[in-house]
Parts: structure tokens; C-alpha cells; sequence
């Protein structure tokens, strides 16, 4: 099925091995896929290129999104069962090759290619990059999975941090003309073709790294010091497994999807109008106390939030637990939701603030959930189960712009808007963030009746 | 082993200290206007 140099036994730690070389393997991955959220640097220049609109041009993104998703759902037992070198290396080549389509179908004008290259070639390197490390980091530090998985998933926010500043670069590297500091300055379509064709090369370099640095624990190893029984004491970690077919049978999947649902519905809320929304908030007649330029430092600092809630919450999480965790993410996240949405606006630090925190708990969210798998199916598919959750995601993705926008459109047009038009739509986030909340509350331990039986479980995970 | 996972680490450190850097930079506009 995958050549044998990328087969899953060729990447069997040896002996003096240390597990701390794999969260850069899976950062290298992440930060590359990362760049998904980097889109807006060129947006304005493909919709000039293209002669086309900001939604055509959004829509580039969003296939992205629901590819990920779905290549997440689909390709997570292939994952699971061939390892990570072979699932890094599938899928830096679709990523990678995805850019190189892209960058065909700017230089032919051609945006069906670019839609088709970057949203669905590339979408499907992005589900595989992001749930490839997952369960091989699990496995490697079953004492603190939340620290693993925080440190991964943290790299796919650091990843648009990085390629959002070193696009513009690039971009005024390849269109002299182009000025990455104003934001009136539209870069050329070459300038844009060029600007893929280095980002699918240097993509490809940066994530062949992980998938050639990344190794599997020995069936027999584990951390100096750990005993796998104190793991298990704790009422919500199990010690059994639960495949994936089975798990998407269980309650508890549905009801973790939900949260996921509702905490990345509730974080896209407010990311998807940030710029446009603290001017709006402090907006007196025609003008607004925040300048474009302040706006803009705002969605930097709320980069910088979901990239830290990712490490530091998912960490905090081996401590305290999942559920509380997640109790925390939503039930204090909709008591701030709902102060943004009523007294927000009396102080630009309180915006600031709450909105900081909130976006830190959209960022935990993500980090958080696989650990929250791992304690409630098992190590054995987690990775699979992780894919068949990022469905929550995708569908996110499509509902929480559609909820925000809906309410907005209603109002009037964001940027022009004050921040009594924003409240219907953030309490309705409280709502949803409610829901998750309860929904997290739910969640127990999984009926034994979907447990792997322990005999036929060590068989397979020795001949996988 | 130390050197491997050193340099493992200086690879993905320091695009992220420079892609922090950039935002650190561009968030401070939010405070100086």
C-alpha cells in the first residue's frame, strides 16, 4: 500500500530515542498547513487578477476548510494504520502540489484551477497533516498528552503568524511595486504565482523534515517513571480501547462534537469580523476612536491569544482534566461573551481583554480535544476518532460566519455599524456556547459494550 | 542526541520567534495607535 521506506515498521524508535524530537516533526507540519489562515495577504490581489469578487475569491478558503475536514473523516483510519512518516510525506505532497495547481491556474486565469488546487488538492493535505501527528505524539508522552497535542496543534496558529508577514515579503520581493505596509497596495498576479510556487517548494522541504524526523514508541516502551495504572485511576481516562467505527456509535463522540461545534462556532464569531468590529464597538457618527491600523493590531493580538491558548490551556489540562477544562472554555467563555456584548464598548482594554480570552479558548478547544479522545476511547484509533471530530469543524466553519453575517446584514454593513448592532448576534453565540456546555456536562465514560476485547486489540496493533 | 533534538528545535523555532516577532510588532499599533 505505501513503499516500504515510508511503511510504519521502518519508523520504529530504537533504543535511546528521545521523544522530545517529535513535537518538531509534527510542528513542522503544522506550521506549514498553518498557512491556510494566511489567505487575506493576497486576497485583494486575486480578486483584481481574477477581476472576480471577495467571494469568489473567499470561497478558495472556505473549500479548503471543508476539504480538511472531510480528508480528516475519510483518511483517519489510513492514517492510523500506515503511521505518521507515510501520512506527513502524502501529505506534503498534496499540499505542496496543491500550490503549485494554484499557481497554474493564476498565471492562465484560469480560478478553477486555483479552486481545485488550493481548495481541494491542498484541503486534502491539510486533514492529513493535521491529524498526522496526533496519535504518535499520544503515544509518546501518555504522561501529558495535553502538553503533546497543545505543542502540535499550536504550530497550525504559529503557522499563519509566520506566512502571513513573510507572504507580504515575498510578495514586494516579486512586484517591486508592491508595498506590504499599505493597505490600498495590490500585488500583480505573477507576483502571486511566484509567491505559491516558493511557498509549495519550501512547504514541501519543511514538512519532508518531520515526516523523516518522526518515529513510533516501541509496543514495549514508556516514559522513565510512568506507571500506566495511574493513569487509569482517574475516573474519565480509560485504560480500554474503542475503534473508530464504534466510537462514532457512542454518545460521547456526538456529544464532544457538539462542543467542538459550538466552541468553534462561538470562536469564528467573533475572528471572522475582527478587524471591523472594535472600530464599529467604539464608533461615535461617521468616525471611530480605533484607527485601521489599531484594527489591524487587534487581529494580531488575537492571533497571538489562539495561538497561546493552544499551548498554554491544552497544557493545563493534564493537570486539571478534560471536562473541567472544557467547562471552563465554555462556561466562562459565555459569561465573557456576554460582557463583550453588553458593556464591551465602555472601555477599548475591556474589548481587548475579553475578546483575548475568549479567542485563547477558542484556540484551547482545538489543542485540548484529542487528549479528551485519548481519555475516552483509548489510544488505539485516536487518531481516526480526531478525523471523524474535525467534521465539527468544517461544519463550524459553514455556521458561525452564517450566524454573525445573518445578524450583521440585518444591521447594516460591518465597519459602519456600532456596537448595539453586534449584541443579537453575540447573545445568540452565548446560546450556543450554552449548549456546549451542557453537552460537556453529559459526556461520562463509554459503555464497556464498545470496548475493544484486549486479546484481538494486541494482535492488531502488532500486525498493523 | 542533544545536538539532533537542538537543531530539530532551532528549525521550527525560529520561523515561529520570527512570525511571532511580526505580530508582536503589528499588534503594538493597537496601543499606539
Amino acid at each position: 500500500m505505501v513503499p516500504s521506506f515510508l511503511a510504519r515498521e521502518r519508523t520504529v524508535a530504537k533504543p535511546g530515542f528521545s521523544r522530545w524530537l517529535i513535537p518538531p516533526a509534527a510542528l513542522a507540519v503544522h506550521l506549514c498547513i498553518g498557512q491556510v489562515y494566511a489567505t487575506s495577504v493576497y486576497k485583494s490581489a486575486l480578486v483584481a487578477h481574477f477581476d472576480s469578487s471577495l467571494t469568489a475569491i473567499g470561497i478558495i478558503f472556505s473549500i479548503a476548510i471543508v476539504m480538511l475536514g472531510l480528508s480528516a473523516a475519510v483518511f483517519g483510519t489510513w492514517v492510523d494504520t500506515h503511521g505518521p512518516r507515510a501520512a506527513m510525506f502524502v501529505a506534503a505532497i498534496f499540499w505542496s502540489v496543491g500550490f503549485v495547481v494554484a499557481a497554474l491556474g493564476i498565471s492562465t486565469g484560469q480560478l478553477w484551477l486555483v479552486y481545485l488546487g488550493y481548495g481541494g488538492i491542498g484541503g486534502i493535505g491539510l486533514g492529513i497533516g493535521y491529524i498526522s501527528p496526533v496519535s504518535t505524539l499520544i503515544k509518546w508522552f501518555p504522561d501529558r498528552p495535553g502538553l503533546a497535542t497543545g505543542m502540535a496543534i499550536m504550530g497550525f496558529g504559529g503557522g499563519a503568524l509566520i506566512a502571513s508577514p513573510l507572504s507580504g515579503r515575498l510578495l514586494a520581493l516579486y512586484d517591486p511595486s508592491y508595498d506590504s505596509t499599505d493597505p490600498t497596495s495590490i500585488a500583480s498576479g505573477h507576483a502571486v504565482t511566484m509567491l505559491f510556487l516558493t511557498l509549495g517548494i519550501v512547504y514541501f522541504c519543511f514538512m519532508m523534515f518531520g515526516a523523516f524526523t518522526v518515529r513510533v514508541p516501541a509496543a514495549d516502551w514508556k516514559p522513565e517513571g510512568f506507571e500506566p495504572s495511574q493513569v487509569a485511576e482517574k475516573s474519565m481516562v480509560t485504560s480500554d480501547s474503542v475503534s473508530a467505527r464504534n466510537a462514532i456509535r457512542t454518545p460521547q463522540f456526538w456529544l464532544l462534537w457538539t462542543v467542538l461545534f459550538c466552541n468553534v462556532t462561538a470562536g469564528i464569531g467573533i475572528l471572522e469580523q475582527a478587524a471591523p468590529m472594535i472600530q464599529d464597538f467604539f464608533r461615535q457618527g461617521a468616525d471611530s476612536s480605533v484607527s485601521a491600523a489599531a484594527a489591524g493590531g487587534f487581529v494580531g493580538l488575537l492571533s497571538i491569544a489562539n495561538m497561546s491558548g493552544r499551548f498554554g490551556w491544552s497544557t493545563t489540562s493534564d493537570a486539571i482534566g478534560r471536562k473541567p477544562i472544557y467547562i471552563l472554555y465554555l462556561g466562562v467563555g459565555l459569561v465573557l461573551y456576554a460582557l463583550l456584548a453588553l458593556v464591551g464598548d465602555r472601555s477599548t482594554t475591556l474589548f481587548v481583554l475579553l475578546a483575548a480570552v475568549i479567542i485563547s479558548f477558542y484556540g484551547g478547544g482545538f489543542a485540548t480535544v484529542p487528549a479528551y479522545l485519548r481519555d475516552l476511547f483509548g489510544t488505539y484509533q485516536v487518531g481516526a476518532i480526531h478525523g471523524r471530530l474535525l467534521t465539527a469543524w468544517a461544519a463550524a466553519g459553514v455556521a458561525g460566519p452564517l450566524i454573525v453575517n445573518k445578524f450583521l446584514d440585518a444591521q447594516g454593513t460591518p465597519g459602519e455599524l456600532v456596537a448595539s448592532d453586534y449584541r443579537a448576534g453575540l447573545l445568540t453565540m452565548v446560546a450556543v456556547l450554552a449548549v456546549g456546555f451542557l453537552a460537556n456536562l453529559l459526556i461520562r465514560p463509554v459503555d464497556s459494550r464498545f470496548h475493544e476485547p484486549r486479546e484481538g486489540r494486541a494482535k492488531e496493533e502488532v500486525y498493523a | 542526541m542533544t545536538a539532533r533534538i537542538a537543531v530539530a528545535w532551532a528549525l521550527v523555532g525560529v520561523p515561529l520567534a520570527y512570525g511571532l516577532v511580526e505580530t508582536v510588532r503589528k499588534a503594538a499599533t493597537l496601543f499606539t495607535g
